[in-house]
């Protein structure tokens, strides 16, 4: 709202600057968007000459205060401001005693929708110029206002005054010489001012003539009946329309207008004929017309809102003490009629004020103008300890740290990506899966993510890009299904060197065992023990992918991804891309079922007492087929050393060799056996007895070769 | 043979360190030690059978001076071996400029270093951390927040709906349309809706709103809501919790200013400044030269929002505030383009501490 300060001045006797006006006002909940010099020729004849500097302030009005897109508005938080009195009687308005021209004929006027029109009125106008004054002309410019003729410049410049918006029809137009406010008829289409064809639907309400629509209510007035150069008679329409149904027509129609916008944040229900009347006023003040007959449909007059506020209430909200007189001070000055209560006030709200609903919006009218500057800060007391924090914020802390420590750098990208990319990274292709966005804002974002990986390629692509050789990033965050919800995970993508470079040897490029290691390390971390397994996904290359399982569930998938789809994200389709994901419930839910409590000696924090008795360790090296799996030789080394006399306390895979001396389809293996026990010190004859049995069963279920 | 005299043993001394000077390795340092020291013909040795065929008014002196030889040059021995175990590689056998063998470090998202560091001032204030769904029902994200079905920020062009609604944490069945919350006071009231008061909570996460990217805006982006109820909680009250969190997130002399505003979830609302401490007020580029810096919105809980989860409206009170993480991230590392966040370009993330 462009508010010109002498145009205020109309209203209330305030001397100060645009400047300070702004920064006061500021603080009063009227944020500044600009302070302009006023344009020239904004004075009007009745402005008194040293009423103080001049100038335009640009206010953002928030969507509770309707009443402040006017100058009164402002003028009213003014007054109060300052604790000027308001003039609700402009200068020119007291020198002025109608003189209604009773030759000209009467509009008939009915509403038929009551409901959406509680209050139509209007008023007859002869036309005797057809050019508005300089300065009305300025003074709509400076409030960002185009002047266009004399009687459409009088309804813009008392809605700029007033917040009252009106509408101006040719009266040799209206059909009948008949107003009819009612809804729009199945099918019926009308021509609005800005040449569009409008289909109305039946819950449209729209201003009418005998024979059709000439407006629609609220909204926008029709070319048909528009005031023109050859306009005799001018009817002034002055009405208060229902806010929901003027909302609802605007945005059907998809036609946000003046009008529309304070209609339908609610303006006040006197104004019509308030408005009116300032306008038959300056009708005649530029000598644009001689008035007529004014009609006024109001069925049902509302009673104000009356609403109880207690004095102790303003102190506990504000924890601040305002005196009472201060408290009617403010109030009474923004319009609002106070009577005395043992606990405090009735307050007769006005109905210019549509957003003073209930007490506490009485109390923040009051603090509002108190200043919240004079609030001493405090500390709420506290009455009880803390709640503990959600457990998702220390684990995903605990995820952030392990992960960094690994190596990789965090990322955060959308949760909302294409759908042709996202497709690709459901395990089945099956589009149904994916969570679309109703109203995307671009193609590019038009569905959740199903997974955290695509995000995280177009993040290693861009540093590609850039220059980047090597990239290890992880990201924590949501992703969504259809038939799962919204689930938390954590993805990581790795490509290049498995290790920063160093001048004391060659690096190491990434590979599989990396990205494993990474999430062994992180499930370790939060104690559940996880298995690999061979699993195939659309966007994995086959034979370098897992599936990641906590007992019977599989809790995530990590892979070398198909070039294919990384040279798509656009990263060089030569890269070797390592990608990981896990379902960060799917972990927390294999770590309740006691997953981790068989595997790890107690999810209880319970430490173990230190062994007694020493340690033997054995090593053993074997030729096996290369296609034995190392689960599968763990399994037989475990079942056979059951039982055995020293017990084998733990496995370690330490070489793996292939090549010269060991044949082509197979593997020469180095296998580590740690024997412990708990009750005595084992001797040889003990451990050469496991070790044989581990051998032996080696030997005999895989056909393994002793080296 | 003449006896040695006091010279002798100032002799034999000088001696036994000009040979271990020019000693080149241990075993030559053994060598010379050995022919000094060692139980058979060594210097000590042979001054010491000279004692035993010593006339008798010699013998003293002899061994007093026999004496002094051996544990001077024992002193000696001992003090070489300290000092050449310490030299046992040459000077300057590593460069020690070269660059060091670090394990690769990954480095934390500036967002989630803030967010953390958030974490801690309100926890310490007694905030408790709460989490909540970014899919959300209509119910959750606005009715309950007294936004009614007609308000704005409800409309298409604000708000991401999903075509179609989706699982999300206790969806209300009435609830046909689902969304990306708007902001994290849905969580708060989750909370409120499952705890009496006093509740005293911050809410961080992922938020979605229907904007184009450019130098201010993302569609998404992270906020941190928090929420104080409880009897007597005041405006006053959330003035000294900004303050405090102000204080110490940008500068132990921070004011809060609070300028009136209008949220329909609060009421009294308003618009929190904290003084700028770049210039302390005096106006510079940081503060656009007004000496303040806005960092969120907040306000007292509107009763609306009390009826709405249950609590009593008219004995509790509480405030509420929103912070943008991000905001917080650019002030504080001076960041100019809110999608530097987004891009995740390693120059950028490597540029803030493990």
């Amino acid at each position: 709202m462009r508010v010109l300060v002498s145009w205020l001045r109309d209203f209330v006797a305030v001397t100060a600057s645009p400047e300070e006006l702004a920064e006061r006002l500021g603080l009063r909940g009227f944020e500044v968007a600009s302070v302009e010099p006023a344009p020239d020729g904004v004075r009007p004849p009745w402005a008194q000459m040293a009423a103080g500097l001049d100038g335009v302030i640009d206010f953002e009005v928030t969507a509770n205060r309707p009443d402040c897109l006017s100058v009164l508005g402002f003028a009213r938080e003014v007054s109060t401001l300052y604790n000027l009195p308001l003039r609700l009687v402009t200068p020119v308005t007291a020198a002025r005693v109608p003189n209604v021209e009773v030759s000209l004929p009467v509009v008939a006027v009915t509403i038929e929708d009551a409901e959406r029109c509680p209050r139509y009125a209007a008023a007859m106008t002869a036309v005797t110029a057809t050019t508005s004054p300089r300065w009305m002309v300025a003074r709509l410019e400076a409030a960002g206002v185009r002047a266009i003729s004399p009687f459409v410049d009088i309804t813009n410049y008392v809605l700029m005054e007033l917040g009252h918006p009106m509408h101006a029809f040719d009266f040799a137009k209206l059909s009948g010489g008949r107003i009819r406010v009612r809804r729009a008829t199945p099918g019926e289409t009308m021509t609005t001012l800005d040449g569009v064809k409008r289909e109305l639907d039946t819950e449209m309400l729209v201003i009418a003539d005998a024979d059709r629509a000439q407006a629609v209510a609220g909204v926008m007035g029709g070319g048909s009946s528009e005031v023109s150069a050859a306009t005799r008679v001018v009817v002034f329409e002055s009405a208060y329309f229902q806010p929901a149904s003027v909302r609802r027509t605007s945005k059907r129609l998809q036609l946000k207008t003046e009008a529309s916008s304070r209609f339908e944040r609610g303006v006040d229900i006197h104004a019509p004929v308030v408005a009116l009347e300032r306008a038959l006023e300056l009708t005649e003040l530029i000598g644009a017309g001689r008035r007529g007959a004014v009609v006024d449909r109001y069925p049902s007059p509302r009673s104000p809102r009356t609403i109880v506020l207690r004095g102790a209430r303003i102190g506990l909200i504000l924890g601040l003490t305002i005196p009472d007189a201060d408290v009617e001070r403010i109030l009474g000055s923004l319009g609002l009629a106070l009577t005395r209560r043992a606990d405090g006030w009735n307050v007769e709200v006005p109905a210019f004020r549509v957003d003073l609903l209930r007490e506490i919006d009485l109390i923040e009218e009051v603090g509002r103008h108190h200043g919240f500057e004079r609030l001493e800060p405090t500390f709420p007391p506290m009455s009880m300890a803390a709640a503990p924090a959600d457990p998702r914020i220390s684990r995903d802390r605990a995820i952030r740290t392990t992960l960094a420590a690994a190596g990789l750098t965090e990322a955060v990208t959308f949760g909302f990506i294409q759908s042709a990319t996202a497709r690709r990274f459901l395990r089945a292709d099956d589009a149904t899966q994916l969570v679309t966005i109703a109203n995307p804002l671009t193609a590019l974002f038009d569905v959740l993510r199903p997974s955290i990986v695509p995000g995280l390629l177009d993040v290693l692509a861009h540093n590609r890009r850039h220059g980047r050789r090597d990239v290890a990033i992880f990201e924590i965050g949501a992703r969504f299904t259809i038939a799962h919800g919204e689930r938390r995970a954590v993805g990581l993508a790795w490509t290049g060197a498995a290790s920063t470079e160093h001048w004391s040897g060659s690096g190491r490029e990434v590979d599989f065992f990396d990205v494993k290691g990474a999430i062994e390390r992180l499930c370790d971390m939060l104690r559940v023990p996880v298995h690999w397994t061979p699993t195939a996904a659309p966007y994995l290359t086959a034979g370098e992918s897992a599936a990641i399982m906590a007992g019977d569930s599989v809790i995530g998938i990590a892979g070398l991804m198909v070039p294919k789809i990384v040279d798509e994200h656009g990263a060089p389709k030569q890269d070797d891309v390592f990608v990981a994901e896990l379902d960060l419930e799917a972990l927390e839910a294999a770590r309740a079922s006691g997953v981790a409590r068989e595997t790890m000696g107690g999810a209880d924090e319970t430490v173990r007492p230190l062994p007694r008795f020493p340690f033997v360790v054995r090593d053993l090296s074997i030729v096996v087929s290369e296609a034995l799996s190392a689960d599968t030789i763990r399994g037989t080394i475990q079942t056979a050393a059951e039982g055995a006399p020293a017990p084998l306390a733990s496995i370690a895979f330490f070489d793996r060799y292939k090549g010269k001396g060991v044949a082509e389809d197979c593997v020469s293996l180095s296998v580590r056996l740690t024997f412990q026990s708990a009750e005595r010190t084992l001797t040889d004859v003990d451990v050469q007895q496991s070790f044989d049995r581990v051998r032996a069963a080696l030997v005999q279920t895989h056909g393994a070769v002793q080296r | 043979m003449s006896l040695p005299d006091q010279a002798a043993v100032q002799t034999q001394i000088a001696s036994f360190e000009t040979e271990l000077t020019h000693a080149r390795t241990a075993r030559d340092a053994q060598a010379v030690r050995d022919r000094y020291l060692g139980r058979k013909n060594s210097v000590v040795a042979s001054w010491m059978q000279l004692i035993s065929s010593a006339a008798l008014e010699d013998k003293k002196a002899l061994g007093q001076r026999a004496n002094e030889l051996k544990q001077s040059i024992e002193a000696r021995w001992a003090a070489y071996q300290a000092s050449a175990d310490q030299h046992a590689r040459p000077s300057g056998a590593i460069d020690v400029t070269l660059p060091g063998r670090a394990p690769t470090l990954g480095r934390r998202h500036p967002l989630t270093l803030v967010r953390d560091r958030m974490e801690g001032i309100f926890t310490r204030m007694g905030f408790a951390i709460v989490e909540g769904p970014e899919i959300e029902d209509e119910w959750h994200c606005f009715d309950a927040l007294n936004m009614p079905a007609e308000h704005p920020a409800r409309d298409m062009q604000d708000t991401l709906y999903l075509a179609t609604p989706v699982l999300g944490e206790s969806r209300r069945a009435d609830d046909k349309r689902t969304m990306l919350r708007t902001h994290t006071s849905s969580i708060q009231v989750r909370y409120m809706q499952a705890h009496q008061p006093p509740v005293r909570i911050v809410a961080p996460g992922r938020v979605y709103r229907r904007d184009d990217l450019d130098l201010t805006h993302t569609p998404m982006f992270t906020q941190m809501e928090g929420l104080a109820v409880g009897d007597g909680i005041s405006l006053a009250d959330l003035k000294g919790t900004l303050t405090a969190f102000a204080r110490e997130m940008f500068s132990p002399s921070a004011l809060v200013r609070f300028r009136p505003s209008f949220f329909p979830y609060t009421e009294p609302s308003a618009e929190v400044d904290i003084s700028c401490w770049q210039c302390e007020g005096a106006g510079c580029a940081m503060c656009k030269r007004t000496g303040w810096i806005e960092i969120g919105g907040c306000g007292m809980v509107h009763p609306a929002v009390f009826e709405a989860v249950g609590y009593d409206a008219e004995r509790y009170t509480g405030f509420a505030f929103g912070i943008g993480i991000e905001r917080v991230a650019i002030l504080r590392h001076q960041v100019q383009d809110i999608r530097l966040f987004f891009e995740n370009d390693l120059r950028f993330l490597e540029q803030f501490p493990y």
